[in-house]
């Protein structure tokens, strides 16, 4: 479990993470949702001791992480997927770590064997592509056989194998009862693999939720219909709270009733209806709302003028 | 990409495969789920610290190389300085003046022979030092060193202990296999050097300290700066740039200043007997100390208040 508790990190006169409170709980994944630029990196270097919090505090099962007599058997982490000195090989670079923790050579065979490292565990890690990288974090991070488990961009340049990789490991650990901590800036990976998610924004928590609520909380759900009097029964729909939208020729989208109460009206007044779907919002789109005033880094689209877009950087 | 296996823990240490999540429930994990101070396994003790700093240090090439030329550096340059000695003495025999000025340095020439290379395997150790430090932020490697040891200062000691006795061992050993070289030259010209005299050990014993003294400041350096060319610049400027400056300055302050920069402890450390207005020997020692605690206090402070 981890606890950030009033957790602040300033820069200068910038603020990355502003007095943050959530908890992480074990056995389910917790995605750490926000876009560039968030807090999100620098909050989990804070959780690992790397940088010293601002203002406030964050503990790792109760107990500020430097302060566990064996870090790395309590908390893996994977913070940046090149945390690795690229003239060592990823056997060796393996071997160092697990030196500070008298874990057996045999546990660096297995990581390596389960991250599929096999065949350039021996080479530099100069010539590693960004997967192998990720590869490599994540055999770092289970080196110590950890309760808790720290991924940063877990699935960033991995290939689609190794994205449905990842997310069956960190559902697998988590189904093991560890605590799983997961940041991404990409929504549809989160709505497959969290079972939880904590979104950030400008070092704010905008949401510390079940994925479930996030997606239908915002925005409450919709339905799509589809009736040869679409005239008539936005008439007969009509109410407080009730908002319709004609968006095609016989299509409507109903905001505000259930297609229960929308098939009885229509029943009840003869109109015929031939679609009637319950909309849910996408991840995507409650992700949007969330942080549509959060963004760091707004894309500047000008009409006319020469100036190229300013993207998120991190 | 090679196969990859879905199984994260193929050893059976806990619950086996998504078919029994539960099977192993009763072992070690369910109890240190549970909560309480059980603690999970050894945890990063200063012996092991340093076994993990050595197989760091022994697993670089780029490492491996430079201690390969220093070696090369300090074994060439004394066998040129046997051999140039030797010519030396031999113009000597048919030039009177040459003899004079040579019994006036006071005779033994030949036995600083094994430790000419000296600047030079204290630039490359120097070098090596800032390197081994600045590494480890440029790369990114830090991150992994500091979560594995969170205290950060038994690793900052341990891999100071390793650079400071690999640098000592090899510069000693490079300044005996110097010596081996340079004996049948000299004798070749009919000088005799003695590698067991005391001046012959005392040039090596302080010789390799020194050496190691500068790779543990360059190691310091390396660790506040934290950046590779801005650490080896500060070591250069400190041992090859400041003396010369001193020198060129006008005025008593810089003249005296420049006995306490750390490259001219070694003269007084090895000199056969005081020479006035020198600093003695154990002063010599003293300041030479002070030059590798103090960064290496300054660097430890830095490290451990400092966002890695």
């Amino acid at each position: 479990m981890i606890e950030a508790r009033g957790l602040s990190k300033v820069y200068g006169d910038k603020t990355a993470v502003g007095g943050v409170d959530f908890t992480v709980q074990a056995g389910q994944v917790t995605g750490f949702l926000g876009p560039n630029g968030a807090g999100k990196s620098t909050t989990m270097r804070m959780i690992m001791g790397l940088d010293t919090p601002t203002s406030g505090s964050v503990t790792v099962n109760g107990v500020p992480f430097t302060k566990h007599a064996a870090p790395l058997r309590e908390v893996g982490a994977l913070l940046d997927a090149k945390a690795v000195h690229t003239g060592r090989s990823a056997y060796n670079h393996l071997l160092a770590m697990a030196a500070t923790h008298s874990i057996p050579k045999k546990r660096v065979s297995e990581v390596i064997e389960m991250t599929g490292l096999a065949d350039v565990a021996r080479k530099k890690v100069k010539g590693f592509s960004l997967g192998m990288g990720q590869r490599l974090g994540i055999a770092a991070a289970l080196l110590g056989d950890p309760q808790t488990i720290i991924l940063d961009e877990p699935v960033n340049g991995l290939d689609p194998e190794g994205v449905v990789w990842v997310r069956n490991l960190v559902k697998y650990l988590a189904s093991e009862g560890r605590t799983v901590f997961l940041s991404s800036h990409l929504m549809s990976e989160m709505a497959v693999t969290a079972d939880h998610l904590i979104v950030i924004g400008r070092g704010k928590i905008i949401a510390d939720a079940p994925i479930k609520d996030i997606i239908t909380g915002k925005g409450a759900s919709r339905t799509r219909v589809r009736t040869d009097e679409p005239d008539q029964l936005m008439h007969l729909l009509a109410g407080t709270g009730v908002s319709i939208e004609a968006q095609d020729h016989e299509l409507l989208e109903v905001k505000g009733l259930d297609p229960r109460q929308i098939a009885r009206t229509a029943l009840e007044n003869h109109v015929m209806i031939y679609e009637l779907t319950p909309l849910q919002a996408s991840l995507e789109e409650a992700y949007m709302e969330l942080t549509k005033d959060e963004v760091e880094y707004h894309s500047l689209i000008t009409t006319g003028a020469p100036v190229p877009a300013q993207t998120g950087g991190k | 990409m090679s196969s990859t296996t879905l199984e994260p823990n193929p050893s059976g240490r806990r619950a086996q495969g998504g078919a029994a999540p539960q099977a192993g429930a009763p072992s070690g994990q369910a109890a240190h789920s549970a909560g309480g101070p059980v603690s999970p396994g050894p945890g990063p003790t200063f012996l092991r610290v340093l076994n993990s700093e050595f197989i760091k240090f022994r697993t670089l090439l780029s490492t491996l190389i430079l201690l390969g030329s220093t070696m090369l550096v300090m074994v060439g340059f004394g066998a040129l300085a046997a051999w140039s000695t030797g010519q030396f003495r031999e113009q000597m025999a048919s030039d009177p003046e040459a003899a004079a000025q040579m019994a006036a340095q006071g005779g033994d020439i030949a036995v600083s022979a094994p430790t000419s290379g000296i600047a030079f395997a204290q630039l490359i150790l120097g070098s090596l030092g800032v390197l081994l430090m600045s590494s480890e932020f440029t790369t990114g490697m830090a991150r992994s060193t500091f979560a594995a040891v969170p205290k950060r200062i038994p690793a900052f000691v341990a891999k100071f202990l390793v650079v400071v006795v690999v640098s000592f061992v090899l510069t000693g050993v490079s300044t005996l296999i110097a010596g081996l070289v340079s004996v049948p030259i000299l004798d070749n010209y009919g000088l005799s050097l003695d590698l067991a005299s005391s001046q012959s050990v005392k040039l090596l014993v302080v010789n390799s300290l020194y050496v190691a003294a500068v790779a543990s400041i360059g190691m310091s350096l390396g660790s506040i700066i934290r950046n590779s060319a801005g650490g080896i610049m500060s070591l250069v400027g400190l041992f090859f740039v400041a003396p010369i400056a001193f020198q060129l300055i006008p005025g008593d302050f810089f003249e005296e200043a420049r006995k306490y920069l750390p490259g001219n402890t070694v003269t007084p450390l090895t000199a056969v007997e005081h020479v006035d207005g020198n600093l003695e020997a154990w002063q010599a020692a003293l300041v030479l100390g002070a030059w590798v605690v103090v960064p290496a206090v300054l660097a430890m402070v830095l490290l451990k208040k400092r966002d890695v």
